[in-house]
Parts: structure tokens; C-alpha cells; sequence
């Protein structure tokens, strides 16, 4: 009698444990804090590919590296430092401030030796999150599956003096008391060029072109309201992160406002407002854009190609492209961006893709790429 | 046989309280908690009555939020200290005091369930817990440690009353209890389960087996004018917050914590709730299962069972099952911390077993299970992977917004952790960001599921889903300055239009402004408490606290329930006291 409670009360705590265990009254955890790995013994033994894909991108997930690499395939060509540096990213890039938040994996074709499977790779990054599709290589060996990493070989460039003899403009101020703006002389002379708003299934979106009309450099930002027939203010956003906001000299950026949840059959007026502020600001880096094409791709999305070329000596660590998109009569009919996850290399060359949404694909006749860009010395 | 004699005799309970002081008035003094998680934020909420007593509207957060979130006693008690030590130092002396609170109530409590003897070990052994070193010197859950000290405190005079109807024990009991709810509500409502649930239960026993002055029916009736008192008084005192609570239910979307991790699959989480809360305790689980089932016991074991699977966090299904949305608000180490306390009595019946059996041998395996309890709790503190990765200095951040009315904007950081309270608490500008979830109600927060702006990497696309509305809406709420102490966020900054003004710190924290942000207004908010609220807030919750003290010193205890306990019949024999 003494022993029943004891007894079932310990009973109960395993039976519990065990449905933990199975899944239920599973929680989402923060990211970037090492949480460890499961107890021996309860990690799942990889004797199907799925269960071996899903263990090592567990521990790439928490950052356990040796474990991870454990797991791989003794085929890989890949040694663990190597391994590390690519999956975690290097040179500052985006991929280096990236946390993977989930991933989800498909089977594309399997045998009893080997198989393949496509991985969807949802990445938490400063800049917003970024889907990535990935495909992995899965052989069996033994009773157990292993994950195949293949070795990506980074050509080893020999040093070299690269000129630097691009326009700088420098602000120079009587006051060391300044901030970052000048705003004691008259603002540089900017201009909205084009507009155009459109409704999409995500709200109303305000876009088009502005220019730096003057011989200085500008930072700029577009600001948007809209107004509804009794003149009242429905809602009010900026170009955020949807435009290139240092503008040389004669520049032209694109821009994108976003009114999420807004229909535009609300929407009576827009009132466009563009702010301008004297900044320093340099011509270098110097980033060219090559090899654009607009592609449909694998899984039916229209998509623009390219690549990028760092024609300057210094680093870039997160390039940012925005392009406008024209129809047959030159209108803006949409605007796209999206950010590199590796570093641009002096000299070096990345590719890009920026995605535009079926409804607008078939309208477009031509393009415009502008390159926005964060690098770690600035 | 002088040992023998020794070991023998309860220890006085002055004793005890001198061994807590000796071993947690350093630690404190030292400010130990300083860095601890939840500290800044005790002291920001503190700050707030010292400048407005009787107003609990703090525009510091959230563009304006009402402390009547929170109950306030712990907060108000360290503002009042604050007039003479200063803050900091309130906050380490208002905690020492729960500290010291603590054995007297584990003291208290363990005596309805053992004898003298095994409750003063149940008590000495408290000053030691992994647990409660980890919510005092890491979490910083200073409300939670109070109101679980003085808890334990009220639960024996609840017992009495039951038992012998005593008037002096439920005015005691009753005041007692509403002065714990006044200083933690949760710690009320949970006891309730965990704490007075075991002492209803063996008080009816009790009664069955003719121990009481009434019948089990009386036994329930007196614990239902117990609780009638309780509900009624708790209602009162901190009738603000269930306003506020009740015109603002917490609906924002669930905030990832590590506690609600399932242990057995991430070590780290496991040590962190687990292996250090509990520490030696783990060896003594079997023998607090087996002794837990002798019938005196059995309503303790099934508390502490109650609040051990709880403590798991997201171990098992039952706490998410019990508590449906609220399993995604709560965070889980205060479980642990209570399972540890509904454990001490059967600890302290195991100390007297090996005491008795042992001797010399037998205390110092004791006291180097105590010891290396509260050490490894200790150690954790600068190994652990939560701990903040260095200590920031905000003074220049401080002194940049309380000149050149830098304090007309708002302002948010990021990277920096817990100091944002303590930046918030000495500068007189305002935040849109806070450390305290629960009273956020800008929709570029509670949409999505993540916490401060200050950690948002920490809470994935989520968290900077979160920053990014924020930063959209900067010109709404004037947020002007941004200072960050994580590179992590300077990419994000630079693509959205902020500007790198000033460097402070040989480059550690970074201020980041934008242009043409208007200077903040006042938010209008239905969430503001009515200044008979406020005046409410400043009186009661404080009065109790008052009245408790009075009470105690004023109406001493005249008599003490005497309730045989069964000793093992092994150990009986090596009794000489």
C-alpha cells in the first residue's frame, strides 16, 4: 500500500516523458543559444535517409558542428573546417549573421542505396527572412543512412593592386557638433520621376523611380499616404528598405512602398513626399551587373538572373539588389529586391535572383538593376 | 556521544536564519544579482514609484504602459529603501529580506509534515538550493522568491486555523497570504494547487483520524472561509491589475522560452531547469518517492510530483494539457524552484535518517551536497550559455539622451540584454521597447512572437519581423536614436535609411539616428488607470505588507498545532533529544 503512490506516480512520469518524447506539447525555442543535443540514445537512429537528412541539419540548426559532421558521409570531400565555413558563411556575409530557423525536406528520388532529397530552408537573417532551396545527396552504409557533402572548390585568387580613383565626397562642417546630415545649407535636389500604385493580394503597392538631380551626393527617402474621398489619412509608410538611399550625383534608384492590408479601392489620393539630406558618400565600390536574364524557374516563378562583380578593392559583405521592372511603354510595374548571402569579393563575382509575381511577369518588357550595398569598414 | 547528542536536537531556527544570512548577505551585498536577468527590470519598475507613488502610468515603455501589471510590493518596498541605500541597493536588501524568509517559512510549512527536528534541516537545507540560487542570482525573479517565502509563511497559520479554529491564526494567515499576493500573484495562484491543496488535504486526515478540534466537514468549511477571505482580500489589493487584466487579456502571439523545451532533448536546457535547480536533490528523488508514500506524506508527494512534472517544462504533455495558452505565457523555473520546497520536509526526514545512522560521516556528506549544490549554481552564473556576454557600460548611452534634449524622441537598443532597464531607469527619455511582456500592447509587438526589440535576433524572423515594424513606424512614435551593441543589427539599420551618428565605449555600442523624425508625443491608451486606481496602488498593496509585520510582532503565536509524525522505526532507536 506504502509503495501504490510512489510507484504510480513514477510510472506516470515515464509514460509522460515518453509522449514528450513522441512529439506532444512541442514549443518553439529562441535561436542563437546553444540548447545542446538530445540525451544519449534518444536522437533517431538514421536507418532511413529522411531521418539522416533530418539529424544532421538538427545539429547544423543548433550549431553543433562536430556532431554534424559526424554524421556525414566518410565520402565527402569535404574536410570539417571547410564545412563549417560554408554552411555558416564567411567574410562577413549575410549567411554569417544567418540563423537557420526550420527547414523541410522532400524526397526527389531514392533507391536503397542511395537517394536524393530537396531541402527548404527557411534562414532568419538581420535583413528579413530568406528561403533557400537546397538539394543533398544521401547514401547508405550499412544499417544507416549519411548525409554526402560534397568539397565546393573556392579558386585561390593571388594578390593584386586594384586602383582606387572613384569620386569622394566629403562634408565638411565648421562645428564638430553636427550629426550625420547637413542641415545648415540647402538640401540636395531630388526628384520622384515615376509612380505608379498597384493592388496586389498583399495591400497596395506605391512604386516608380526618383533621381539626384544635383552635383552632390543624396540620401533619400520616399514617404507615401494614402487618403481616402473625405480627405482623411488611411495609412502612411516609407520606401523602407525598397530603395538605395545614397544617391550620387545623377543617380537613379528605385523604390517600393508597401501598405500591407490596404485595398486600393480605398484609396482616394496618394500623396508622395520625397526627403533629401547632404551626406559624404563615395563612388567606390564599384559593382557591375551581368548576365541578366529573365528566367522561369524550376518551380514556375518568374525570376531575373544575374550576376554580380565587385570591380573595386575592398569587400562587400551584403550586396542588395533592386530592379525595376517596365512595361512596353516604359511605366514602372513593379519592383523587386533581394539580398546575396555571400560576401562579394574584391575582383569577385556572385550570382543573384530577384523574384516578380506571375501577374506582372507577362507585362514586363525590359529591366533596370540598381546595387545597394552594406560592408563591414563603412 | 557528544555528536551523537548534537545531531540530535533540532536546530534552532535563529540559527538558520544567522546560516542564510552568513551565506546569501555576501552574495548580496556584493550584488551578485546585479547581472541577473530580471534585476534591471525590478529596479526600472522600482524607480518609477520613487518619482510617482500614486501613478502607475510609466511612459518609459512601450510609449506608456501601467505597472498595475505587476504587483507592486516588492517594487515599492525597494523604492522605499531607495530613499535611503539607493536602488541597487534596495533591491539587494528587499531580496535578502525573502531570503532570510525563506527557512523561516520552510521552517514553518515542513512542521505540519515532520517533526522539529527533520524541519529544521528542511529549513537549513533550503538557504542551499540549486534553485533558489538560480532564481535569486541568475533569473533575478525577486517577486517570485518573496511571495514564496512568505507563502510558506501564511500556509501554517492556514493549517492552524483549520485545525483549531484560532481567530489570531486566520487574521494572521489571511494578511500573510494577500501580503504574498501583493508581492507575486502567480506564486498565489499556483500555491493554491501545489501548496494549500497538501495542507486542505492532511488537515481533513487529521481531522479524520480526530486530531483537529472539528470534524473533516468543519476542516472544509473553515478552509473555505479561508479562502473566501483570501479571494476576496486579494481581489481588493490588487484590484488594478485585474482591470487592467481583464480590459487586456494577454492575446499576443506565444514568445519562444528555453524552460518550455523538452530537457531530454537539448542538454543544455536540461542543465540549465534541471541539473543545477535541483542539484543533489536528484540523488534524493527515489528516497522522496519512497517516503513520500507513507500516509502522512502521500498530499505533500503529489504536490511535489505536481510541481516536479511542471518544472520539465515541455518535458512531458501535462503542463501544456493543465494549462492550454497559458503553457506559451508562463515560463517554467519557478516550478522547479516550488518542487524544490514541497520537497524540503522529506529531505529534511532524510537528513535526520543518514544523521542518525552516519553521524560526522553522514553531516559531511550533508553539508558537501549543500554546499556543492549552491556552488554549482554559482559556477553556472559564468559558464552558463544565457549569461550576457560581458558587461556593457551604459552611462555614455544614459548621459547622450539626457542632454541636448535628445529625451524629446524616443529611442530603442539592441544587443543589450537586461541593461535596457537600466538605461531606462536613469534616463528621462522613452522607449518603445520594455522587458516586461505582459504589458505590451503596440501592435509592432504582440503580433508577433517574440519579446524586447532588444533581443529580437534571438526570436528568428519572428523577432525581427517584430524590429522591421518597428522601424517602419519610427516617425509615429518620434523613435529617433537607436543604440546597438550587437553588430548582428547594423546591416538591417543601413539598408532601412539609419545612420551611424556617434561611438561610445571604444566602439561597443553605436548610436544610429534618422532624419526627420518628429519629436514623440504622448500616446493616448484605454490601458492608463484612473487616478483612484493609482491611489489604490499606492496604499493597499503596501498596507498589507505593514499589517503583516504589526501582526506578527503585535500577536505572537500563542500555541502550535501538535501533530504526532511517524519516524522510521529503523532511526528511532538513536533518538537522545
Amino acid at each position: 500500500m506504502k509503495f501504490i503512490l510512489p510507484i504510480t506516480l513514477v510510472v506516470a512520469t515515464v509514460v509522460l516523458m515518453g509522449l514528450g518524447l513522441m512529439g506532444y506539447g512541442q514549443s518553439r525555442t529562441a535561436l542563437g543559444i546553444a540548447e545542446g543535443s538530445a540525451l544519449p540514445g534518444l536522437t533517431p537512429n538514421p536507418d532511413t535517409p529522411d531521418k539522416a537528412l533530418h539529424n544532421v541539419l538538427l545539429e547544423l540548426q543548433r550549431r553543433n558542428w562536430d556532431r554534424a559532421y559526424a554524421d556525414l558521409s566518410k565520402t565527402s570531400g569535404v574536410d570539417e573546417q571547410d564545412f563549417i565555413e560554408r554552411w555558416r558563411g564567411m567574410n562577413g556575409s549575410l549567411r554569417s549573421f544567418s540563423n537557420l530557423e526550420s527547414f523541410d525536406t522532400r524526397p526527389m528520388h531514392e533507391t536503397s542505396e542511395e537517394a536524393d532529397y530537396r531541402v527548404h530552408l527557411l534562414w532568419s537573417t538581420p535583413v528579413g527572412p530568406v528561403q533557400d532551396v537546397r538539394d543533398f545527396h544521401l547514401t547508405r552504409v550499412g544499417n544507416e543512412w549519411k548525409v554526402v557533402w560534397p568539397k565546393v572548390t573556392i579558386p585561390n585568387v593571388p594578390a593584386q593592386v586594384v586602383p582606387v580613383n572613384y569620386l569622394r565626397w566629403d562634408l565638411v562642417t565648421g562645428t564638430s557638433g553636427e550629426e550625420w546630415g547637413a542641415h545648415n545649407i540647402d538640401a540636395p535636389h531630388v526628384r520622384i520621376i515615376s509612380m505608379n500604385a498597384v493592388n496586389t493580394a498583399e495591400g497596395t503597392v506605391i512604386m516608380g523611380e526618383a533621381v539626384n538631380e544635383d552635383t552632390v551626393p543624396a540620401f533619400v527617402t520616399v514617404n507615401a499616404t494614402l487618403v481616402d474621398g473625405s480627405g482623411n489619412t488611411i495609412d502612411e509608410e516609407s520606401s523602407f528598405d525598397k530603395i538605395d538611399h545614397v544617391l550620387l550625383p545623377k543617380q537613379v534608384t528605385p523604390y517600393r512602398v508597401d501598405f500591407p492590408s490596404t485595398s486600393l479601392n480605398k484609396v482616394k489620393n496618394v500623396r508622395m513626399d520625397i526627403k533629401a539630406t547632404l551626406v559624404p558618400a563615395s563612388a567606390d565600390p564599384v559593382i557591375g551587373v551581368t548576365n541578366q536574364k529573365l528566367e522561369t524557374d524550376a518551380q514556375g516563378h518568374a525570376v531575373l538572373h544575374g550576376d554580380l562583380l565587385n570591380e573595386s578593392g575592398q569587400t562587400v559583405n551584403i550586396p542588395h539588389v533592386i530592379a525595376s521592372f517596365y512595361d512596353n511603354n516604359g511605366k514602372v510595374v513593379w519592383v523587386s529586391d533581394g539580398y546575396v548571402e555571400r560576401a562579394l569579393l574584391p575582383q569577385g563575382s556572385e550570382a543573384f535572383a530577384v523574384e516578380i509575381p506571375k501577374s506582372v511577369a507577362g507585362e514586363v518588357h525590359n529591366f533596370h538593376v540598381v546595387v545597394n550595398q552594406y560592408s563591414l569598414k563603412s | 556521544m557528544r555528536t551523537a547528542t548534537s545531531y540530535s536536537r533540532p536546530i534552532p531556527l535563529l540559527a538558520i536564519v544567522l546560516v542564510a544570512l552568513a551565506v546569501h548577505g555576501p552574495l548580496l551585498m556584493m550584488q551578485l544579482p546585479a547581472n541577473s536577468f530580471d534585476t534591471n527590470f525590478h529596479i526600472f519598475f522600482a524607480s518609477h514609484y520613487v518619482h510617482h507613488w500614486f501613478n502607475p502610468w510609466n511612459e518609459k515603455w512601450f510609449a506608456g504602459f501601467s505597472q498595475t501589471t505587476y504587483p507592486p510590493l516588492t517594487h515599492q518596498w525597494i523604492a522605499l529603501l531607495s530613499n535611503v541605500v539607493g536602488l541597487q541597493m534596495g533591491y539587494m536588501l528587499v531580496q535578502l529580506i525573502g531570503v532570510l524568509l525563506l527557512p523561516v517559512g520552510v521552517y514553518r510549512f515542513a512542521k505540519i509534515w515532520v517533526d522539529e527536528r527533520s524541519a529544521s534541516y528542511a529549513a537549513l537545507g533550503s538557504i542551499f538550493l540549486g534553485a533558489l540560487a538560480f532564481l535569486v542570482y541568475q533569473a533575478g525573479q525577486l517577486a517570485t522568491v518573496c511571495s514564496a517565502a512568505l507563502y510558506l509563511n501564511a500556509l501554517p497559520y492556514f493549517y492552524d486555523w483549520m485545525m483549531q479554529g484560532s481567530g489570531r491564526a486566520l487574521l494572521k494567515g489571511v494578511v500573510v497570504s494577500l501580503t504574498a499576493a501583493a508581492a507575486h500573484h502567480v506564486t498565489l495562484i499556483f500555491g493554491v494547487v501545489f501548496f494549500a491543496g497538501p495542507v486542505l488535504w492532511i488537515a481533513c486526515l487529521d481531522a479524520k483520524r480526530e486530531r483537529a478540534s472539528a470534524s473533516v466537514g468543519g476542516v472544509l468549511g473553515r478552509a473555505v472561509v479561508f479562502g473566501a477571505l483570501v479571494s476576496g482580500g486579494v481581489a481588493i489589493v490588487l484590484l488594478p491589475y485585474w482591470i487592467t487584466i481583464l480590459q487586456h487579456p494577454i492575446r499576443q502571439m506565444p514568445i519562444p522560452h528555453d524552460s518550455r523545451n523538452n530537457y531530454l532533448l537539448h542538454s543544455m536546457t536540461a542543465i540549465n531547469y534541471f541539473v543545477i535547480p535541483y542539484g543533489a536533490l536528484i540523488l534524493a528523488l527515489p528516497f522522496i518517492f519512497l517516503r513520500g508514500g507513507s500516509p502522512r506524506l502521500r498530499p505533500l508527494l503529489v504536490g511535489f510530483w505536481l510541481a516536479f512534472i511542471f518544472g520539465l517544462g515541455g518535458t512531458t504533455p501535462l503542463p501544456r494539457w493543465l494549462l492550454g495558452r497559458a503553457f506559451e505565457i508562463l515560463t517554467f523555473e519557478r516550478f522547479a524552484f516550488w518542487a524544490t520546497l514541497l520537497a524540503m520536509p522529506i529531505v529534511g526526514a532524510l537528513a535526520v535518517e543518514l544523521l542518525d545512522r552516519f553521524q560526522a560521516r553522514g553531516a559531511v556528506g550533508l553539508s558537501l551536497a549543500a554546499v556543492g549544490t549552491l556552488g554549482a549554481a554559482l559556477a553556472w552564473l559564468a559558464v552558463n550559455p544565457y549569461r550576457s556576454t560581458g558587461a556593457t557600460d551604459v552611462q555614455p548611452v544614459i548621459a547622450f539622451l539626457n542632454r541636448d534634449g535628445h529625451d524629446a524622441y524616443r529611442y530603442i537598443t539592441l544587443g543589450f540584454g537586461s541593461e535596457l532597464a537600466k538605461v531606462s531607469t536613469y534616463t528621462d527619455a522613452g522607449s518603445v521597447d520594455g522587458d516586461y511582456n505582459s504589458a505590451r500592447l503596440l501592435p509592432e509587438m504582440t503580433k508577433y512572437g517574440s519579446a524586447q526589440l532588444t533581443n529580437s535576433k534571438f526570436y528568428g524572423a519572428a523577432g525581427m519581423d517584430s524590429l522591421r515594424a518597428m522601424l517602419k513606424h519610427a516617425n509615429r512614435y518620434g523613435l529617433k536614436y537607436i543604440f546597438v551593441h550587437d553588430p548582428y543589427y547594423e546591416p538591417l539599420l543601413t539598408f532601412v535609411g539609419w545612420r551611424k551618428i556617434e561611438t561610445f565605449d571604444n566602439g561597443q555600442i553605436t548610436a544610429w539616428s534618422e532624419d526627420d523624425i518628429v519629436p514623440a508625443h504622448r500616446i493616448n491608451s484605454d490601458a492608463m488607470p484612473a487616478p483612484w486606481e493609482g491611489i489604490m496602488w499606492g496604499i493597499l498593496p503596501i498596507g498589507v505588507s505593514v499589517l503583516a509585520i504589526f501582526l506578527e510582532l503585535l500577536l505572537p503565536t500563542v500555541r502550535e498545532v501538535v501533530v504526532p509524525v511517524e519516524v522510521p522505526a529503523r532511526v528511532q532507536g538513536h533518538y537522545v533529544a
